[in-house]
C-alpha cells in the first residue's frame, strides 16, 4: 500500500522536477503518467495494491475538484458577461468532437483493421 | 457571532457531508448526468460560503488536502492505460487516427468558437483543455495562464451535453460500433462521457475510459506543442 502510493508520488515528483527543468508546457502530472506507463513496461509484473489504489483514487475523483469548482463564485463577473459564449462554444465543441471521433475510428477500422460491427 | 472550529477541520467536513448528500441524489436518479454530484455539491457550497461570509481562499487552503488528491491520481491513470495494452495494439490506428481527430476537433472547434463570439484570451485558455478531465483541465489552464475554476465548470457541463447527447447522436448518424461510439464519447466527454458509456454497453465503456486517458495525454501535448509556438 505505502509503496503503491509512494510510486505514484515519485512519479509525480520526477515529472514536476522534469516540468520546471525544461520549462515543458505539460502539467507535471501528465508527464507522471507517462513515467509511471515506462515504469510498468520496463518491470512488467502484476501489481494488485497500484490497481487497488489507483482504482480508489479514479473512483473518488469527483469530490477532488469539488474545492475548485467552488472557485466559480469568484467568476460572476465572467460569467454574466460571457456564459452564454462559453455554453454555446461548448455545446458545439463536444458534439463536433462526438462526431470526427467517432467516423475517423469508424474511417480507420474499416480502412487498416478491416472489421467494423 | 460563534468562534467556528479551525478551518481545514471545519470545511473538509463540511465538503464531505455535502458531496455525499449530492452523490445520493445522484445514486437515487440512477446516476443521471444532469445530477452529479459535482454539480450539486458546489452550490450548495457556494452558498455555505456566502452566508458564512467565508472568503474563497480560506475554503481553498483548508481544502487543499483534496486538491492535493488530483496529482497522484492523474499518474495513477496509466494503470488502466496499461491493463489495455493489448486492446491498443490490435487497434493501433484507429485509436490512434481517432484520437488524433477528436483531440484536434476539441480544441479548435471550442476555442474557434469562442474567439469567434469576441472572447478575450484568458477564456481561450479556460476552455481549449475542455474535453480532458477536470484535474488535467485545471493543470492545464493554469498552465495557459487561464482560470482553473472556469475550466473545471467548463469541462463538467462538456460531460453533461456528451453523456445526454452522445446516444440519439451516434443512433442518428448511424455508428452501431460500441467501439467507436465509446471511444467518440470519452475523447470528446471524459468521466462523465465514460459513466454513461459503461451503462449502455460494456465494450463502449472500456473505450471510453481508454479514450479519456489517452486525451489527457494528447491533449497535454498538443497544447504544449501550441504554447511553444505561440
Amino acid at each position: 500500500m505505502i509503496a503503491a502510493i509512494a510510486l505514484l508520488l515519485t512519479c509525480q515528483l520526477l515529472g514536476e522536477t522534469i516540468r520546471l527543468a525544461t520549462g515543458l508546457p505539460v502539467p507535471g502530472a501528465v508527464v507522471g503518467m507517462l513515467l509511471l506507463l515506462l515504469w510498468l513496461a520496463l518491470i512488467p509484473r502484476e501489481r494488485p495494491t497500484l490497481t487497488a489504489v489507483t482504482g480508489w483514487l479514479t473512483a473518488h475523483l469527483s469530490i477532488m475538484f469539488v474545492p475548485a469548482a467552488v472557485g466559480v463564485m469568484q467568476e460572476g463577473g465572467i460569467l454574466a458577461r460571457w456564459g452564454w459564449a462559453l455554453v454555446l462554444a461548448t455545446i458545439l465543441s463536444t458534439l463536433m468532437t462526438m462526431i470526427v471521433t467517432a467516423l475517423a475510428f469508424r474511417w480507420a477500422a474499416l480502412r487498416w483493421a478491416g472489421s467494423s460491427a | 457571532m460563534i468562534a467556528l472550529p479551525a478551518a481545514p477541520l471545519l470545511w473538509l467536513t463540511v465538503t464531505l457531508i455535502v458531496f455525499e448528500g449530492a452523490d445520493l441524489v445522484s445514486r437515487r436518479s440512477g446516476r443521471h448526468p444532469l445530477c452529479h454530484p459535482v454539480l450539486f455539491a458546489t452550490p450548495v457550497l457556494i452558498a455555505l460560503l456566502l452566508i458564512s461570509s467565508t472568503p474563497y481562499r480560506v475554503y481553498r487552503e483548508a481544502t487543499a488536502p483534496l486538491t492535493f488528491l488530483l496529482g497522484p491520481a492523474v499518474v495513477g491513470l496509466a494503470v488502466p492505460v496499461w491493463a489495455q495494452r493489448r486492446l491498443i495494439r490490435r487497434l493501433a490506428v484507429p485509436i490512434g487516427v481517432a484520437l488524433l481527430a477528436g483531440a484536434t476537433t476539441a480544441i479548435v472547434s471550442a476555442v474557434g468558437i469562442l474567439w469567434l463570439t469576441g472572447a478575450p484570451p484568458v477564456l481561450l485558455a479556460s476552455i481549449a483543455p475542455r474535453a480532458t478531465t477536470s484535474p488535467v483541465a485545471m493543470a492545464l489552464a493554469q498552465q495557459l495562464h487561464g482560470i482553473p475554476p472556469l475550466a473545471v465548470a467548463i469541462v463538467l457541463f462538456a460531460g453533461v451535453v456528451g453523456a445526454m447527447t452522445a446516444t440519439p447522436l451516434f443512433d442518428r448518424m448511424g455508428i452501431r460500433d460500441y467501439r467507436a461510439r465509446g471511444f467518440a464519447i470519452g475523447v470528446s466527454a471524459h468521466g462523465l462521457g465514460a459513466a454513461r458509456a459503461f451503462q449502455v454497453d460494456a465494450t463502449a465503456g472500456a473505450f471510453a475510459s481508454l479514450a479519456m486517458a489517452l486525451n489527457a495525454i494528447a491533449t497535454a501535448a498538443l497544447l504544449g506543442v501550441l504554447a511553444a509556438l505561440l
